[in-house]
């Protein structure tokens, strides 16, 4: 059971990974695309918040839903910022504003909170189109 | 084994001076392309990666596909056309026809990415330059909210900061100042001098302070505004971290621009990774007068309501065409699950989400290696592709053409 004193607002950062980008051309969204895009990156004093040691689970949610995903610490980030590559898992984390006239992608308020569960499987993030 | 030269079509600098080894169809030595580039050509010659014909799910002929997309589109009441941003000029003119044929709406990507900043270039309330005349005569390049070693890979080896072929006896110097504004820590600001720390959403902060509207200016914009008076020509390429960070309004951005142009030259490029986003926003407003987000039913009509997220947000269309786009991995899932009930149409040369969602897959060529036509750069250049390299996928413009001449309004 995660105490809630482990937990911790974020504002999630999405960014291009050009390491990302290459797999997903080349691969499509496999492991090796799983890999790369299952990552949030935190500030050092986070991860120690979060009582976490790096790459370590983590679960990120917002009002627009969550995904389990790993925890690297990154020496120049900034507290309170999780920064996130442009992945299936930072599109479940985001919303959509019918007023807004760019899509949320710098600027996602989340919760963090350590976790045991399993990374969010790829298949967990596509849209099933049920069609007859 | 043949070699040729091609105009690399994986990202927006168009990079034409990359060469290819092609032995009995098979993609053999690559050079000069960069990771990017070189994951596009590997992907385009290999079987696994492409997309295929399929109508919900089964797989058929080309025709077959053309001819059910064409009775979709025809039986729809509302129908939505979208992407378009990797095609060529050609195939960019043929999509607006069809969207006017069917009294469709039209949009790309534009209208929830660079739509606003390409649009005031366009208007010229901003200024521009070509890439070009960055390199020949800018004296500061401020990359602000970008980071091209991800997106554009080579943009500054070939256009910008090392694209110099002068060097001196001691090695490579830099010939202009290269600054940066960004919220995170990248490879760009690590060679930036000096680079910008800001907070997410602090480049409004950072506007205001240079523009003397905030009384207590912080110390970043005081240092950007002499960094930025004491050069002669700056040239700001403008990345998505700023476009989205000022939430699409460019107002106080172009007063700032307008307020430096008045004691050094400034030009905006912005750093679109598509190929070719600016040819489709210039033929769209040389047609309607609008970049993106355009209602051919009726008259020409263009609003908020007409973007791509608004549209799949209400659950307005009942079929769309995506052409060479695949918003199935780069939007929102919580919009995308409202396409239940829609018929989808995609043309792509690659396997993606998207076609794997869509009720009907039609193949294409590659643009840039299988077929030819022209695009327009990120500056404004328009740019000839080379001629392709026959693989068997009928071009872009061979599907809409089709489906041009079968559709029935």
């Amino acid at each position: 059971m995660t105490s809630p004193q482990n937990e911790i607002l974020l504002t999630i950062v999405m960014h291009e990974d050009v390491h990302l980008a290459t797999v997903k051309l080349r691969d499509g969204w496999g492991n090796a695309y799983q890999k790369k895009a299952a990552v949030v990156r935190l500030s050092r004093s986070d991860i120690e918040k979060l009582r976490l040691k790096d790459g370590v689970r983590v679960e990120i949610s917002t009002a627009a839903g969550s995904v389990v995903l790993v925890a690297r610490a990154d020496s120049a980030g900034e507290a309170g910022v999780g920064l996130m590559p442009s992945s299936l898992y930072a599109n479940r984390l985001a919303g959509y504003d019918p007023g807004a006239l760019v899509l949320p992608r710098k600027h996602i308020e989340a919760r963090a909170v350590p976790t045991e569960k399993c990374i969010t499987p790829i298949s967990d993030l596509m849209v099933r189109r049920n069609r007859a | 084994m043949s070699s040729k030269t091609l105009v690399c079509t994986g990202c927006g600098c168009l990079c034409d001076d990359v060469q290819v080894e092609i032995d009995s169809g098979r993609l053999g030595q690559i050079e000069n392309a960069c990771a990017k580039g070189a994951a596009y050509l590997q992907t385009a010659f290999n079987p696994e990666r492409r997309a295929r014909s399929t109508v919900r799910g089964q797989p058929c002929s080309t025709e077959s596909a053309i001819d059910e997309a064409a009775r979709l589109l025809s039986k729809a009441k509302r129908r939505l056309i979208f992407g378009l941003d990797n095609s060529t000029l050609e195939a960019q003119a043929l999509a607006i026809d069809l969207a006017r044929k069917l009294g469709a709406v039209i949009d790309d990507a534009s209208s929830f990415s660079f739509g606003p900043i390409v649009e005031r270039i366009l208007k010229k309330d901003l200024p521009t330059c070509s890439l070009s005349e960055v390199k020949d005569k800018a004296d500061l390049l401020l990359y602000w909210g970008a980071n091209p070693t991800a997106t554009h890979p080579r943009h500054l080896s070939k256009y910008t900061y090392y694209g110099y072929s002068d060097f001196n006896p001691a090695g490579w110097y830099p010939r202009v100042t290269l600054s940066s504004i960004d919220v995170r820590q990248t490879e760009l600001t690590a060679m930036s001098q000096p680079a910008f720390k800001i907070k997410p959403h602090g480049d409004h902060e950072l506007i205001s302070g240079l523009l003397g509207e905030s009384p207590a200016a912080s110390d970043q914009a005081r240092q950007l505004s002499e960094l930025v008076k004491t050069s002669e020509f700056c040239a700001i390429f403008c990345g998505l971290g700023l476009v989205h960070s000022l939430g699409g309004d460019f107002s106080g951005f172009s007063q700032m621009v307008q307020m430096l142009s008045q004691s050094i030259r400034v030009a905006v490029i912005p750093l679109i990774a598509e190929t070719s986003m600016l040819g489709f926003s210039k033929l769209l407003r040389k047609e309607t007068s609008y970049v993106n987000q355009v209602s051919f039913a009726g008259s020409v009509s263009h609003g908020r309501e007409f973007s791509f997220a608004e549209q799949v947000h209400n659950r307005t269309p009942e079929c769309i065409l995506i052409v060479g786009s695949d918003p199935f991995s780069a939007l929102p899932q919580s919009l995308l699950s409202r396409l239940q009930e829609v018929d989808i149409v995609c043309l792509d040369h690659f396997s993606t989400l998207t076609t794997k969602a869509a009720d009907i897959v039609i193949p294409t060529a590659a643009p840039g290696v299988e077929s030819s036509g022209s695009v327009v750069r990120l500056d404004g250049d328009s740019i000839a592709l080379a001629e392709p390299i026959k693989n068997g996928y009928p071009a872009q413009e061979d599907i809409l053409r089709q489906l041009l001449e079968k559709v029935q309004p």
